[in-house]
């Protein structure tokens, strides 16, 4: 570093200070690098990270002095106040966050008829609670919250809002006596509502078995805003056996009637003529059915038997038309010796739902991942009622020691490593799948987050794309590099490189929006290029070499492939102009409509053709550009001993050029691929975006890039959704890194086996 | 001043009479050889014969031309773009520039050893059997055989014998081109061609492989184009002197180096230029 000065061994102090700027300089730039590659990685992950946490919950408040018995409980949005519906039409308050917890805020009666004979709780989303009195008239109500900011504070006040008027519906056709008490009092099972925007829909079963549903459809007068009532009525008189459970689904189109071996679903949109869909033989041998519920959504219905065991069951399509069948099962894992499962409780929009044993023991599943999230017991009681909070981040119990609330940390239940990357059977398939589809219009929708579709796209449309892209980009540059007149390869290879900085952008707006209706219009034209072109080059090339020496002398050396661009375009014109003759003559005038019917493979106009062109198109410059160098750095030395052994130009390229060249080429094609798989723009665009896995050169896909693009700017933040695709794009990052690790890995052994060359 | 006292003490051949050569003495017959890159001219009328069996060395300062001819004998040349030839190289009395030759025949005829050694990134035995290989032959028996006997004539059989299948790379720079010897003469040529054979090579490296071209000219005609005016007079029986392009003067070597007849030739030996 010190040089010895011609007046001395002084170090000139300007010289050392530049050359320790320059050392520390070129360090420090070198760690940021990789601080900022392990930054991103460890972000991703810190990201990921919560998506795989369990559920925790810990005791938050509890009211022990109550004021009344109650027959159902809830808790609102904010978890500041829960409440409890007695038997008589009373709604009580408490307060269970912040000051004053437990204390009782205010008692509003509904103002019911007393004699009450039935009570019923729609689905947790609706927070709808109905009241039957004797007379067959039903009052729904619902415990609401006024919000109101005096002096910048928020504060809730409770009142009760009644849905469907004030006033009592009409009478239903109860029968008369005794067998007019159709409920025990603090039952729910034998009398069940839903309602659907000014229709109620009511299932009950008498004391003679009978099981009624009817239908109420009220009509708003226009000046005196009084409802008007129709109601009409069907006897369900194909259930027989002891009904367990009553339901009906939160639009009323559903009938569930559960007994304790049987489930009968029905058809209740119409309300006179009810129509059986499906008598599902549910019997486990000795366990009978102790309870069932509709999950959220309303696809799944949740059954419960005496020895702790859950069935999930759904409609789906099967080979004989629709069908109702059981997708799935959990077992309660309690200590006690009884498991019956005596109630299920969903939550509002996910599929988390609790099944309690009648010793107040806890289980907490979701479908979805098939994932038991949390055992134990939260009271020593016996649970009277358990309901989660809107937002499913409390927990509300009542039991004999009064209500308890607590916390849940439970923000993703659905996603599991296992269901990202295995087939997950979700409500409503026939089967389990692997499926992308994260969200649709609903807010119970089951979200749908499986890797392997996304994966599977990127890996095919880097597959098509490296088919389209290797040939031509290795030959180009082998061609360049060994056989090319230099003069022609000094244009030739800026050139094709230059094509690497074309935004891709442009390349998916051309393919997406120019190129796929051409190739679409064009297929037997494009299909015939593809044979014809390599074809005539090879034809023409033999020509050529068979020509006399006199007129191929006329071309400089190194000239002579630019003889083939007029075949090109040749070649080109008659595939296009023969394109309509041979679709008339082979595929009867139309080759979509031929594909689609009589081959009977799905055509989507962005396919993966359209994909492997123009993202091949994006590669070849990067595959040209490495591979070219390498070819052409080749020792001339090596050529010229192969030559000189009596090989031909052909002989020496095979045997010696290309295997000198070998790592070169190889991280040429790894560049290429680790391209193809991180590229976003073109995917995006010269693709249906289709999370289907299928390896149709006919169908789109979705790749891992393209989704994360799709979908990040619509996910909200710290969702699971959010947080899937931040794994999505760690996996990105995996594959990247693996393919360039590997091209590196690759290169540094190949570059050791030549090294003295 | 390079002081050249030319070592002739371990010539043991017959001189032969150049002017005077039999027809089957004769390897190759050089005639009114023109040689242009581009428009400029390289070689200017070469007419020469080169005696079969025999040690020829080409001599004379950078530039003159020699590496030129010498990679005309086995049409290396063809690679250069702008290179024209006119003239003809007789072997076998066969004008090797003829339409019907093919290049790769000659290329078999006529091996070659370049300036530095190119051994394959192959291992040790598939370098030598590469030419073989070329033709098709892959009966593992010959083969072997080759291998054995074109290492041993190129001294390197001993070394080697060993680890034959490791890679050639790992070789020394002088095993290395008695390797590409071995390459060369595993084809058995009839002429073969060194380039400047040790020019990148340590002082005992050029003298086992000056042993080796003494051995090998019972077998082959040697062509050699050397930098090194001992070397030549050392391993040569003909030496021929070449100065712009031009062949000032052929004979044996004991007569160039101690009674030249030309001008040119003495100020080259005594070192006046070069």
């Amino acid at each position: 570093m010190s040089q010895i000065s011609s007046n001395g061994l002084k170090t000139d102090s300007k010289r050392l200070f530049k050359d320790q700027f320059a050392k520390y300089g070129v360090m420090t730039g070198g760690v940021l690098v990789l601080c900022a590659l392990l930054l991103i990685f460890f972000y991703l992950l810190y990201v990921v990270k919560p998506v795989f946490n369990a559920a925790h919950i810990e005791p938050r408040s509890s009211v022990s002095t109550m004021a009344n018995k109650y027959v159902a409980v809830g808790i609102e949005e904010q978890t500041e106040i829960a409440f409890g519906l007695t038997d008589k039409g009373m709604v009580d308050f408490y307060n269970v966050k912040g000051s004053g917890t437990g204390k009782l805020i205010t008692s509003v009666d509904a103002n019911i008829d007393d004699n009450i004979i039935a009570f019923s709780s729609s689905a947790p989303h609706q927070g709808q609670y109905a009241y039957l009195n004797e007379h067959g008239e039903i009052t729904v109500i619902k415990p609401s919250f006024r919000v109101a900011f005096p002096n910048d504070v928020r504060t809730l006040t409770p009142v009760i809002t009644y849905p469907f008027g004030e006033q009592p519906t009409p009478a239903l056709d109860l029968p008369a006596g005794e067998a007019r008490n159709i409920l025990s009092r603090g039952e729910k099972t034998n009398f069940a509502f839903a309602t659907d925007e000014n229709a109620i829909g009511i299932v009950y079963k008498t004391a003679n078995d009978d099981v009624i549903f009817s239908r109420l459809e009220s009509e708003e007068d226009m000046f005196t805003d009084e409802l008007s009532w129709t109601s009409y009525q069907s006897d369900l008189n194909f259930v027989t056996g002891t009904i367990q459970q009553l339901l009906i689904s939160p639009d009323a189109s559903r009938l569930f009637v559960v007994t304790d071996k049987h489930i009968y679903v029905a058809n209740s949109r119409d309300g006179e003529d009810v129509q059986l869909l499906y008598t599902v033989d549910v019997g486990r041998n000795a366990a009978t059915i102790t309870t069932a519920k509709l999950l959220a959504g309303a696809n799944s219905l949740m059954v419960g038997y005496s020895d702790g065991y859950i069935g999930q069951w759904f409609e789906t399509n099967s080979a004989d038309g629709r069908a109702f069948i059981q997708s799935r099962h959990f077992q309660m894992a309690v200590d006690t010796e009884d498991k019956a499962v005596v109630a299920i409780y969903p939550e509002f929009y996910r599929r988390t739902f609790t099944a309690v044993t009648k010793s107040g023991e806890a289980n907490i599943f979701h479908t979805t991942s098939e994932a038991e999230l949390w055992q134990g017991q939260l009271v020593d009681q016996a649970i009277l009622d358990f309901e989660f909070s809107p937002r499913s981040n409390a927990i509300v119990i009542y039991s004999a020691k009064g209500l308890s609330v607590f916390k849940i940390e439970n923000e993703h239940p659905e996603v599991s490593w296992s269901g990202l990357w295995q087939e997950v059977w979700y409500e409503g398939y026939p089967e389990a799948d692997y499926i992308w589809q994260s969200s649709s219009a609903s807010d119970d929708f089951e979200s749908k987050f499986s890797l392997v579709p996304i994966s599977f796209g990127t890996l095919k449309a880097a597959m098509y794309a490296m088919m389209f892209a290797v040939p031509i980009g290795l030959a180009a540059a082998v061609y360049t590099a060994y056989f090319m007149a230099p003069s022609v390869r000094k244009i030739v290879k800026p050139t094709v490189e230059i094509m690497e900085a074309l935004p891709t952008v442009i390349l998916g707006f051309l393919a997406g929006l120019w190129l796929a209706p051409v190739i679409e219009e064009h297929l037997p034209g494009v299909v015939l290029l593809l044979i014809l072109l390599p074809l005539s080059v090879f034809i023409t090339a033999f020509i050529w070499h068979n020509l006399p020496t006199k007129v191929r002398n006329k071309v400089p050396a190194g000239w002579d492939s630019i003889i083939l661009l007029p075949i090109v375009v040749i070649v080109g014109w008659t595939s296009f102009a023969l394109s309509p003759l041979v679709e008339l003559w082979l595929f009867n005038g139309n080759t979509r409509l031929f594909i689609t019917n009589d081959l009977g493979i799905t055509f989507d106009q962005r396919n993966s053709l359209i994909v492997g062109i123009a993202m091949g198109f994006a590669v070849i410059p990067t595959i040209f550009s490495i591979a070219e160098d390498a070819v052409f750095s080749v020792p001339k030395t090596l050529s010229s001993g192969s030559l000189a052994l009596g090989a031909t130009q052909w002989q020496t390229l095979v045997k010696v050029v290309l295997l000198t060249a070998s790592p070169g080429i190889f991280s040429a094609v790894m560049m290429g691929l680790g391209r193809a798989v991180g590229e976003t723009m073109i995917v995006l665009m010269a693709t249906g975006n289709t999370p289907i896995m299928d390896w149709s050169i006919f169908e789109g896909m979705r790749t891992l890039s393209a989704n994360i693009a799709v979908e990040m700017p619509e996910s909200e933040v710290g969702s699971s959704h959010y947080r899937i695709l931040f794994l999505a794009a760690f996996v990105l990052f995996i594959f990247t890194f693996f393919f360039n690790t590997i091209a590196e890995f690759v290169r540094q052994r190949l570059r050791e086996k030549y090294s003295s060359l | 001043m390079i002081s050249v006292a030319p070592d002739m003490s371990n010539k043991t051949s017959s001189v032969i009479d150049l002017n005077n050569l039999r027809d089957e003495q004769i390897a190759l017959r050089i005639k009114e050889l023109d040689l242009y890159y581009a428009e400029k001219q390289a070689l200017e009328n070469i007419t020469m014969n080169i005696p079969k069996g025999q040690v020829t060395a080409f001599i004379g300062p950078s530039g003159c031309g020699k590496s030129t001819l010498l990679r005309c004998i086995n049409r290396m040349n063809d690679l250069v773009d702008t290179c024209r030839i006119e003239g003809e190289i007789l072997l076998h009395n066969q004008n090797i520039y003829d339409k019907s030759v093919d290049v790769a025949s000659l290329r078999r005829a006529v091996g070659m050893v370049f300036q530095r050694p190119n051994p394959f990134p192959k291992t040790i035995y598939e370098n030598v059997v590469y030419g073989l290989r070329l033709q098709g032959i892959k009966d593992r028996r010959i083969l072997d055989e080759v291998v054995e006997r074109s290492l041993r004539n190129a001294a390197l059989w001993n070394e080697v014998k060993d680890r034959l299948h490791d890679s050639a790379l790992g070789l020394s720079g002088g095993q290395q081109q008695r390797l590409v010897i071995a390459r060369a003469i595993a084809i058995e040529p009839e002429v073969l061609l060194l380039d400047e054979p040790t020019s990148a090579l340590d002082p005992i490296s050029t003298l086992t492989i000056e042993e080796l071209i003494t051995e090998l000219k019972d077998k082959y005609t040697v062509v050699i184009v050397t930098h090194n005016m001992q070397q030549a007079a050392r391993v040569s029986d003909q030496t021929a002197f070449m100065y712009m392009g031009q062949l000032i003067e052929h004979a044996d070597t004991n007569t160039l180096f101690t009674t030249p007849k030309m001008k040119k030739t003495e100020d080259y030996i005594t070192g006046r230029y070069g």
